[in-house]
């Protein structure tokens, strides 16, 4: 009796209930798909809640009114029952059809989820780094980096996510959309969702990645149509500006070391170039008797500094990210290459 | 086993080729062939790396009481979730359930003298020392940090550590494949004459199932990391997708393993149960042979679910679909048990032991991990919550509350039987206190914390603290409460230790339960059964005598030979 009221309460919770604090946004569901997982997880929840409130009920009712009592005689036995078939075959049949309703919904979902969105309106794709993702848009002629500017998708649009990696695995996941997919070097996933609603939204990274995987994390905008095109024109002019010349003589140390300590620090330290910590130590860049050259091959000289700055750099230590990754501008890019020669 | 020297008595009997026991420290202690003493060196192996383990989870729970990481950097952080998951899974569960439970109940329980293959036993047990020892000693390598599961590409990135932890993997993994091998051969061709397979105890049944998945599975976690091994060493691009290689490939493997080894943990701690529920209820189980076959039924399904744990990691669409079905099923024999063990309350004359109240506590924390490995059996629904707290919450859920708790229902159960004297009751309920609600502290808020957005394997959480400011609270609240837990182990270190000398004396049978093993004395001899019994029934039948005959003489002695003699009736929570 208390059983079955406790099992309402938690059923009408779950139905009723704003569970938002338990699954964000499920009040004004973000996406298409996100509504559906809700439901999905509500049913589940509120027979699983059930199911828990009756087992751990009966157990804890059986041991207190089943205890031994100091009247029994030390050899007193419970009731020799072996088994009750038609019990035993409720109990078999019952969770075995509410386990059938369950993957027929389980597959509704799952089918809508692999199989359901419309044609996409936006083809967008995500690519996991160590520790950020890269966003490429169609028509944009350069990428967006998640640690310097956040993702925007159009709100009402079908979009697909085509995922991938260059370096490790790892997982795309905006919780409040429900989806994730790994991104896995060598394999291209997608994930096909609308956006229902506007707002800014938590990307993180699901799958270990390394060293600062808990620090892989982003933002997406969901913003409106217009908003968005807004946006696309916006970077796209800021890519065709990047493409200017680059004045390294206006650099100064002084800001360089600053911005080094913020966007660089994470992989360099100012020590001998043996003491790495993702990339190579910078404090003998441009004299260094055992290392006469950059990695690139070339000789350290600012230029060529600055073209690793710019274009990024990969080799058998790992890979140093380009600007767009690093969010570096013209000047910054001077003022780090100031920085960098004063070293000695 | 036939050495061939002279037996010590009963020359008449063609099963008595009883043998001297050995002399010396070394051949009784060290090497020692006598399944019984394995079996100790098992558990106190086990309990010794569970405390390194275990602390290694204290760090890694101090680690978050603050967003930004409280106490260390985050290479270390992940040094330290790494090793206490790969110590946990492979050191101590595996070696306690099968190596120390397996190894000491099991012979006794089905009339044997010792396993089939002593020697192989022996083996068994040693490479679990030198496992560990390969293990630990990559932290003089800065330590592997990819996660128990160390996927490649990034596993690649730990260098010798990383070459390190699959060399003690894929060694570990021999011992339990013999283990495995040695097991059903004992349990097949071992048991008493009269133990027909539907007599076996339900612990029995639970070590066969164990035996045969640690038999079959394991080969495919030896080849992965051995692939793996490959490919950091001499750089074989098995896992490498640029040089042709598949990371998925790895996954599947290791999973193919690693699914099924959660049933390695959790059917002997089934098998606990249901011997631990008939004893102290004083009634048969409820449904034998239900209990029994779904043990197998699990057994076999556990080869066909392994995919669930890669809904979103690069399977086929299609394929999720079938492993989702499949993984569900799974739940249907677990209820039955469940329901089985719930039905042996009933009615019974239940007495709150120690071991008692640990399976009850189990009932209903392995519950809450079943219930809660559905959501995630559901491809929707993982597609939210894989990766996260809430995933972590669960397999605790289930390996902490089930397999642990069935783990710690056995210690005072059997440590008479294998000391010759009680646990502290007192300290053991104590202890149970601290256990069930550290767990539940512990592990229930990373439920809300996963789905709210916080991923697994995280150093610091400044951005989810950001977004949801109470997860620093039950950060916190979790640590907290995971220390309770850590005193409970404590404690029953300490009791296991002092109960040595100061415990009661236990007699053939303090808890009048009924399987063979409670005929002979305690602790047994080395032998276990002068005359090897004959068995004409089930063991749970309370209100009959024992269904053996050609018992040892010292049961002769035993006045209140079969009846019981159990300690009077404490009222529930007494001795806390
Ligand atoms: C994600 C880690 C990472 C970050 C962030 C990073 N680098 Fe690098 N960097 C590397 C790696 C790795 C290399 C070496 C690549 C190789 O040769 O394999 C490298 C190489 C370099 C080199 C060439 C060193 C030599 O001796 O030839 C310079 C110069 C450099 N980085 C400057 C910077 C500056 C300035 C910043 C900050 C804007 C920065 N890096 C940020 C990883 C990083
Ligand atoms: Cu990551
Ligand atoms: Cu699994």
């Amino acid at each position: 009796m208390v059983l079955t009221l406790l099992s309402i309460v938690n059923a009408l919770y779950f139905l009723y209930g704003s569970i938002d604090w338990i699954m964000p946004g499920a009040s004004q569901p973000v996406t298409d798909r996100a509504s559906d997982i809700d439901g999905l997880f509500k049913f589940m929840a509120v027979f699983g809640g059930a199911i828990m409130l009756f087992v751990a009920g009966y157990v804890i009712y059986f041991a207190i009114a089943f205890r031994a009592r100091s009247s029994d005689s030390p050899d007193a036995v419970g009731v020799q029952i072996h088994d009750a078939p038609k019990l035993e075959l409720w109990w078999t049949v019952l969770p075995t059809l509410l386990l059938i309703v369950l993957t027929g919904l389980s597959i509704v979902v799952w089918y809508k989820i692999q199989f359901g969105t419309a044609a996409p309106g936006l083809t967008t794709e995500v690519i996991g780094h160590q520790f950020y993702f890269e966003y490429r848009y169609p028509g944009l002629k350069t990428s967006v980096f998640s640690k310097t500017s956040p993702m925007h998708l159009p709100v009402g649009v079908p979009v697909r996510l085509l995922i991938t990696s260059t370096d490790v695995i790892h997982q795309f996941w905006v919780p409040e959309i429900r989806l994730k997919a790994a991104a896995v070097p060598g394999l291209v996933q997608n994930l096909n969702f609308t956006p229902l609603r506007t707002g800014t939204f938590d990307v993180a990274c699901s799958e270990f990645c390394g060293v600062d995987h808990s620090l892989m994390h982003g933002k997406l905008v969901i913003e409106p149509v217009a908003a968005f095109k807004k946006w696309l024109d916006s970077e796209n002019k800021t890519a065709a500006a990047a493409g200017g010349a680059i004045n390294l003589a206006a650099g100064t140390p002084a800001t360089g070391q600053a911005l080094f300590a913020q966007k660089c620090a994470a992989c360099h330290q100012i020590a001998p170039f043996e003491q790495k910590l993702v990339g190579p130590g910078l404090l003998h860049i441009t004299d260094d008797p055992a290392h006469p050259a950059l990695v690139t091959g070339k000789t350290p000289t600012p230029e060529h500094i600055a073209e690793i700055l710019q274009n990024g750099f990969t080799g058998p230590i790992g890979t140093m990210p380009n600007r767009q990754a690093n969010g570096l501008s013209n000047t910054d890019i001077a003022n780090l290459v100031a920085y960098l020669s004063s070293l000695k | 086993m036939h050495a061939g020297t002279s037996t010590t008595h009963d020359a008449h009997d063609v099963h008595d080729h009883i043998h001297p026991p050995p002399e010396g420290f070394v051949r009784k202690y060290v090497f020692s062939l006598d399944h019984k003493v394995i079996g100790f060196q098992y558990f106190f192996t086990g309990l010794l790396i569970m405390f390194i383990a275990g602390s290694f989870a204290e760090l890694v729970r101090l680690q978050l009481t603050d967003p930004k990481g409280a106490i260390m950097s985050h290479q270390a952080y992940n040094t330290m979730f790494t090793m206490h998951g790969t110590a946990m899974v492979w050191l101590v569960l595996i070696p306690l359930v099968t190596g120390a439970l397996g190894n000491f109940v099991m012979p006794l329980q089905i009339g044997a003298r010792d396993v089939a293959f002593p020697w192989l036993n022996m083996a068994s047990f040693w490479i679990l020392p030198l496992a560990a020892l390969i293990l630990f000693s990559s932290l003089l390598f800065g330590g592997p940090h990819a996660g128990w599961t160390e996927y490649p590409p990034i596993s690649l990135a730990d260098g010798t550590a990383g070459a390190l932890w699959c060399a003690a993997i894929f060694t570990i993994g021999i011992s339990s494949t013999m283990t495995g091998l040695n097991f059903m051969v004992t349990i097949m061709k071992m048991r008493a004459p009269g133990m027909t397979w539907t007599r076996m105890p339900l612990f029995v049944w639970a070590t066969f199932a164990t035996a045969l998945m640690n038999m079959i599975a394991t080969v495919a976690l030896s080849a992965a990391v051995g692939a793996l091994f490959l490919e950091h060493v001499f750089n074989v691009p098995f896992y490498d997708a640029a040089r042709g290689g598949s990371a998925v490939l790895y996954e599947h493997m290791f999973w193919f393993y690693s699914h099924p080894a959660v049933y390695i943990f959790i059917i002997p701690a089934f098998g606990v149960v249901s011997e631990v529920i008939p004893t102290f209820s004083r009634k048969p189980i409820f449904g034998y042979k239900m209990i029994a076959f779904s043990s197998m039924a699990i057994a076999i399904l556990a080869f066909t679910v392994w995919a669930h744990h890669m809904f979103p990691s690069g399977l086929a669409p299609w394929l999720q679909l079938p492993f989702m079905i499949l993984t569900y099923a799974i739940g249907i024999p677990t209820g039955i048990k469940i329901f089985s063990w719930m039905a042996t309350l009933w009615g019974g004359r239940i007495h709150f032991t120690t071991s008692m109240l640990y399976a009850l506590g189990f009932l209903i924390t392995f519950t809450f991990g079943g219930i809660t490995g559905v959501f995630l059996a559901s491809v929707p629904v993982d597609l939210h919550a894989h990766g996260t707290y809430f995933v972590v919450g669960h397999f605790h859920y289930v390996v902490a509350g089930g397999a642990v708790m069935g783990f710690l229902a056995a210690i005072p159960y059997w440590y008479p039987k294998a000391t010759g004297r009680m646990l502290s009751e007192r300290l053991g309920q104590l202890g149970f206190w601290l256990f069930f609600i550290g767990l539940n502290g512990t592990f229930l808020p990373m439920h809300w914390l996963g789905l709210e957005g916080m991923p697994r394997r995280y150093a610091s959480y400044v951005d989810f603290a950001k977004a949801v400011p109470d997860a620093v609270f039950w950060n916190q609240f979790e640590t907290a409460f995971s220390f309770l837990m850590m005193a409970s182990i404590g404690l029953l270190a300490f009791n296991v230790i002092w109960s040595l000398r100061h415990g009661k004396v236990a007699g053939i049978n303090p808890w009048g339960a009924r399987t063979l093993e409670w005929t002979i004395s305690s602790p047994p001899p080395y032998y276990n059964f002068k005359k090897v019994p004959e068995v004409y029934g089930r063991p749970y039948d309370f209100d009959k005598p024992l269904p053996y005959r050609n018992t040892d003489n010292e049961l002769d002695a035993f006045p209140e030979y079969g009846k019981t003699v159990m300690p009077t009736p404490q009222p529930v929570g007494a001795g806390v």
